[in-house]
């Protein structure tokens, strides 16, 4: 049984914070949640997003309103809610030495955990948080004392370097000391990262596309790569960057 | 009190089952369901070599139900017989592959092979993928296709063969009458309806095959219609599905004329919910003090 323990929080524009506790088998960092709206037919099916920190039996998780199921849980009362939880594989957590993460929007959510892991592995974490405007940045102080170096660019410039990551902090993503680099965030921002990456860097990226079960029985979340479909729900969401076949991703 | 049903020669232990394409093959559901504890796994539509499916978008949310346009993607035979039946086996699970293939010939030999092999126990043949260009509905909206293709498949099947209608017809019960005339043991309805979703921004459809299937509750109504009707018009059981989520549902097609029901959409929400309704079944009929579904079968039409 799950509970929501307070109203969730606005974090940033649109976004917002919820503290769940859950009995936990330990959590992955990338792993993610599927929570049911409510408990009738309307909307049907749950939602699903990723565990931005775990802490014993209390994880967070940021949700960004974009629809009618994202509304509804934004505005629940604590409480037991229903939710499927730890699903999906996770970030590779090891001991890589220098390691680059790039978040972009909601999808910064899932790389705060996964920093605090890597840096308690023993890693040198760089992080560049891009966000569309300072309205929008969430948990930044969280993210800035987790890591080693902290940059943020933003699309209208209101905080941060002005521009696009993969073009303004190019450099940084191609940088040769990076063995390991793990991106989330808009398509067109990881591949682009996956191209900028120094051949010698893994990359791994948590691909966030529409979920129907969140389970791995509907097959309706497949993701093309170089070995074929693969199902972000169960195969991913963290899949290796070099394989996703980007061009044939679904809107 | 007896749960059992019926179809052919096989006897499922209660009438709970989880529908194709919303089962996996029984190995997803098995970390949340029992899956040796429900009637039967119908696994996802096979074909003889592995299908890709369709590209692009697969699924949206709908109103109280989802549309989706998977395509069929399946592993093929080969690997569904080395890899994933083992695993419905060993977890005693009652197993039906649903065979979907492209044409009547490959259709009929994935029949011959499947109904010889160890392990499985019955064929759902299914006439009623929308999803698909070649074959699929095509087979299950004409009477001519439809009569060709389960004639030959009643010849070279050994086990029970089950025969999933579409809904996508004028009268579906002719064509339930048409596979109990064959020597089908038993027909499953409804497949999807055929839907559709366009992309105001975009302005295109937004499946890349345009129409999709539609299922979930909103379709519930539609699949009670159809139990009804068929139940009108054969003898042979009837595998009632479309937008079952709670134990209301399973004893209204039950009384529609329903041997056995499947799970499919529900399973998204809730992978563990077919679990559960067989147990509340039980605790209907323990309350209502029913001994046997026989009781209540069919009761709406009896009226």
């Amino acid at each position: 049984m799950a509970q929501l323990l307070s109203m969730p929080q606005l974090v940033a524009k649109d976004h917002y914070m919820m503290t769940i506790k859950m009995d936990c088998p330990s959590i992955r960092p990338g792993q993610f949640v599927n929570i049911r709206t409510n408990e009738g037919t309307d909307p049907l099916l749950r939602r699903p997003f990723s565990i931005y920190d775990a802490d014993g039996s209390i994880i967070r998780v940021v949700i960004r309103v974009i629809g009618r199921g994202t509304e509804i849980l934004c505005r629940m009362e604590p409480g037991e809610i229903n939710m499927l939880a730890p699903l999906g594989n996770g970030f590779t957590v090891e001991n890589a030495g220098e390691v680059l993460l790039v978040g972009g929007g909601v999808g910064n959510a899932p790389l705060l955990y996964l920093a605090k892991e890597l840096k308690k592995a023993g890693n040198r974490v760089t992080y560049i948080y891009c966000s569309r405007g300072k309205n929008y940045i969430f948990g930044e102080d969280e993210f800035r004392s987790a890591v080693d170096e902290f940059l943020i660019t933003t699309d209208d410039g209101s905080a941060g370097l002005r521009g696009f990551a993969t073009e303004v902090a190019a450099h940084v993503i191609s940088d040769i000391k990076f063995s390991r680099i793990y991106t989330c965030g808009p398509d067109p921002m990881m591949e682009k990262t996956v191209k900028l990456a120094n051949p010698g860097a893994k990359v791994e990226v948590s691909v966030e596309n529409y979920f129907g079960c969140g389970v791995g029985i509907c097959v309706g979340c497949t993701v093309d790569t170089t070995d074929g479909y693969v199902r972000a729900c169960v195969d991913g969401p963290v899949l290796d960057g070099r394989k996703i076949i980007w061009k044939n991703m679904p809107d | 009190m007896d749960t059992s049903v019926k179809i052919g020669s096989l006897t499922l232990k209660n009438p709970i089952t989880v529908a194709s394409g919303t089962a996996g093959y029984g190995e997803e559901l098995s970390r949340f369901v029992d899956i040796s504890k429900i009637g039967a796994v119908f696994t996802k539509g096979l074909s003889m070599k592995p299908r890709r499916g369709n590209p692009g978008n697969r699924i949206i949310e709908t109103p109280s139900g989802v549309l989706n346009s998977i395509g069929l993607e399946n592993v093929g035979l080969d690997e569904f017989i080395e890899k994933k039946l083992p695993f419905l086996v060993k977890s005693g699970a009652v197993t039906i592959p649903n065979v979907a293939a492209h044409s009547v010939e490959e259709n009929i030999e994935l029949c011959s092979i499947l109904s010889k092999t160890p392990g499985i126990d019955a064929i759902e043949l299914n006439v009623s993928c929308p999803n698909v260009k070649q074959g699929g509905m095509a087979f299950g909206t004409d009477m001519c296709v439809f009569t060709e293709l389960v004639e030959q498949a009643r010849e070279v099947t050994s086990c029970p063969l089950i025969i999933k209608l579409s809904p996508n017809v004028t009268d579906i019960a002719s064509f339930a009458l048409r596979a109990e005339e064959i020597g089908a043991d038993a027909v499953s309805a409804i497949n999807t309806l055929l839907g559709m979703k366009i992309d105001i921004k975009s302005r295109r459809p937004h499946f890349a095959n345009k129409v999709a299937g539609l299922s979930g509750p909103a379709v519930r109504p539609v699949a009670v219609r159809i139990v009804y009707q068929i139940y009108q018009k054969v003898k042979i059981p009837i595998v009632g599905m479309g937008g079952i989520s709670n134990i209301e549902d399973v004893l209204e097609f039950i009384m529609a004329g329903a041997s056995a029901v499947s799970i499919g959409t529900a399973s998204m929400v809730e992978p563990a919910v077919s679990g559960k309704l067989a147990g509340q079944l039980e605790d209907y009929m323990k309350k209502e003090g029913i001994s046997s579904l026989d009781e209540i079968r069919g009761a709406a039409h009896r009226v």
